[in-house]
């Protein structure tokens, strides 16, 4: 059985999910995985689906966009592969945070170390802690990390760029937050 | 997918609230190493523990480094030396200290534990020996810990044990006079000793014990103050019925992560988890005292009346969280209020806040007891021994662990100051009588009998 990822952007509103998920049905797809965020204004989503023999890519899309083109979103719609792609690799999940005052080139540049150490970002989140003070501009990324990294020199990275860019860095195993908060 | 507010509470514990591992602590059975020959004895423990721990602080540093949570001591507790090593002289006894000492710097061990004795009925010639041993030990050497338990629930009161006790404190003192009697510091006597404790200086390692076993000793008393004040923040009206649901849900978290380190370090050196214990650890910083909870649960000072009652709710709701934390909770597992490691605690003393008698008071409800207490250099050795026979009389008939780590501050008086340096930290001389009131009541000697277990009121 194909699979298809769809991928839905653009200014969020009521019945977004709604609308996508019906024309799937409609369409004959079944769907196995969603995802959507909404960041200040703007809305993504992310599904998987699996199609029914026979069921044409092309006339999906078309119905899709026929049904969501007019609430001002864009769709995209491709074959899922089903292999991870090159360059993801299996590792240990660690949770990268950093504090500090908020300007321009932060995420790329902590980003840049994690990409370098080939450290696979499965989680990011970027908050401000308002009320408090502008220092507390938190960022945190959960992080796939390859067992053949070595942790004290990735970890002397990330500290010497914390550095340059004024914020505070660490780097826990995520296991720690899962002990700490769940029963 | 974690949550953010539960990654930013958990690094504004490390950060901010000194949430930390006090210590990761490896006992060594030395029961395998006894000889009739102290060379011999010597040369197998210093294989052993060597053997054992060769990696022992580097394994401790890397998990701590995995987790962001630093363990801040690395300590080896070992079994009971005048049992061990029974058949040695005091001089021989000495020579074990010594060695000791040694293997623990070679190896980066903060502390070692277990140069103790068990005489809570009677003395071996062990026992006699390593007693005798102990002030000049305690003198030559920076690292070794000494415990001797004098007293149980179940044997009663060993009063000639308490008695000589009292005069080893009073020459250990002499002995490190120009260290404001910093020998002891290292050296505890106790009612009741658990024997699985991972904290100095009380740690050894029992002789049920097995043959190696991780313990460890978490601690975070910031982290309640925190959350505590917190609470209190979001909701002034919370009365102690809520604000102890608060604390046994932050001991619950600061005793999850002690078990996890705890469990790494042992899987990573193949050796069994024994027990965390969840005990309420100060240090001499700011942010990391136990005093400071009083005063975030309403009173001006530990030591005003209410003490012991705030003490008692503290102390119990700590065991609560931290128990159904932990698969094995071991060791003394409550609140410390040790004087002079406390900032706050010891500021108390200073101030007049509290004195020795509420002290003895908090500690019928405390997870110790009289906890690195200065007291005048001109205490005498009967003093002593009656301060320590009424701490362990508060152990034996309540069933409970207690202790008296007590340091007649040589040539000091009340009021003076003592620094111990460190982790120890320095505190201010309290009052102790001095009028001799004691005197007859310790030269009777023999046993107190075990008290009866029904009958409570």
């Amino acid at each position: 059985m194909k699979k298809i990822v769809v991928f839905v952007l653009g200014p969020d509103r009521t019945g977004i999910i709604a609308a996508v998920s019906k024309t799937l049905f409609e369409q004959g797809c079944n769907l196995e995985d969603v995802s959507q965020t909404i960041l200040q204004a703007e809305f993504v989503g992310i599904f998987i689906a699996s199609m029914a023999d026979g069921v044409n890519e092309d006339k999906v899309l078309s119905a899709l966009s026929a049904r969501i083109g007019p609430l001002g979103l864009s769709v995209h719609l491709r074959p899922v592969e089903e292999e991870p792609a090159a360059g993801v690799r299996a590792g240990e999940p660690f949770v990268i945070t950093t504090v500090g005052a908020d300007r321009p080139g932060l995420m790329a540049g902590v980003t840049e170390v994690l990409a370098r150490h080939g450290a696979n970002i499965t989680s990011l989140k970027a908050v401000s802690r308002g009320e408090e003070s502008q220092h507390d501009y938190v960022m945190i990324f959960e992080a796939d990390i390859p067992s053949a990294v070595d942790l004290s020199v990735f970890r002397a990275a990330l500290r010497g760029r914390a550095e340059e860019l004024g914020l505070d860095i660490s780097l826990q195993h995520r296991e720690i937050f899962e002990e700490l908060n769940r029963v | 997918m974690l949550t953010e507010r539960e990654i930013i509470a958990t690094l504004d514990m490390l950060r901010n609230e000194n949430l930390d591992v006090r210590t990761v602590t490896l006992g060594v059975s030395l029961f395998d190493c006894a000889s009739d020959d102290a060379g011999r004895f010597i040369y197998r423990v210093r294989a052993k523990i060597s053997r054992l721990a060769a990696n022992f602080v580097d394994v401790c540093d890397e998990v701590g480094l995995r987790y962001g949570i630093p363990v801040v001591n690395k300590r080896i507790a070992i079994s009971p030396i005048a049992v061990a090593a029974c058949a040695a002289s005091p001089e021989e006894m000495i020579a074990i200290a010594v060695a000791l000492d040694d293997i623990a710097a070679k190896l980066r061990i903060d502390f070692i534990g277990g140069f103790g004795a068990l005489v809570e009925k009677g003395f071996t010639s062990g026992d006699r020996a390593l007693i005798e041993a102990l002030p000049e030990a305690l003198a030559k050497t920076g690292r070794v810990c000494s415990s001797i338990n004098v007293a149980t629930t179940r044997a009663g009161i060993n009063m000639d044990a308490v008695a000589l006790m009292g005069r080893t404190i009073k020459r250990t003192a002499e002995l490190t006079a120009d260290r404001d009697g910093l020998g002891c510091a290292k050296l505890v006597v106790f009612a009741n000793i658990p024997q699985d404790v991972p904290f100095m200086a009380g740690a050894y390692l029992g002789v049920g014990e097995p043959d190696a076993v991780i313990n460890v000793g978490v601690s975070g008393p910031g982290v309640v103050k925190k959350a505590i004040d917190r609470a209190r923040a979001a909701n002034p009206g919370l009365d102690l019925g809520q604000l102890s649901e608060v604390i046994k849900r932050t001991a619950f978290k600061v005793t999850r992560v002690g078990e996890l380190i705890g469990r790494q370090v042992a899987k990573k050196l193949d050796i069994p988890f024994g027990v965390a214990d969840l005990s309420l650890a100060p240090t001499p910083n700011v942010g990391d005292s136990v005093g400071e909870i009083f005063q975030s649960l309403g009173l001006k000072s530990i030591g005003n009346p209410g003490s012991t009652a705030i003490l008692a709710m503290l102390n119990d709701a700590v065991k609560k969280g931290g128990i159904f934390a932990s698969s094995h909770v071991g060791g003394l597992s409550g609140a410390f209020i040790p004087v002079s490691e406390d900032l706050n605690i010891a500021e108390a003393a200073r101030k007049g806040h509290l004195s020795l008698e509420k002290l003895e008071a908090m500690t019928s409800v405390c997870s110790v007891g009289l906890d690195m207490v200065a007291l005048p250099g001109d205490t005498t050795a009967a003093t002593l021994a009656g301060i320590i026979a009424d701490e362990m009389a508060i152990g034996v008939i309540n069933s409970k662990a207690t202790a008296a780590r007590l340091i007649p501050v040589p040539g000091k008086k009340a009021g003076e100051r003592a620094s111990f340096g460190g982790l120890l930290g320095e505190a201010t001389i309290m009052n102790a009588p001095n009028d001799g009131g004691s005197d007859g009541f310790i030269s009777l000697g023999g046993r107190i009998p075990a008290p009866v277990q029904s009958f409570k009121n």
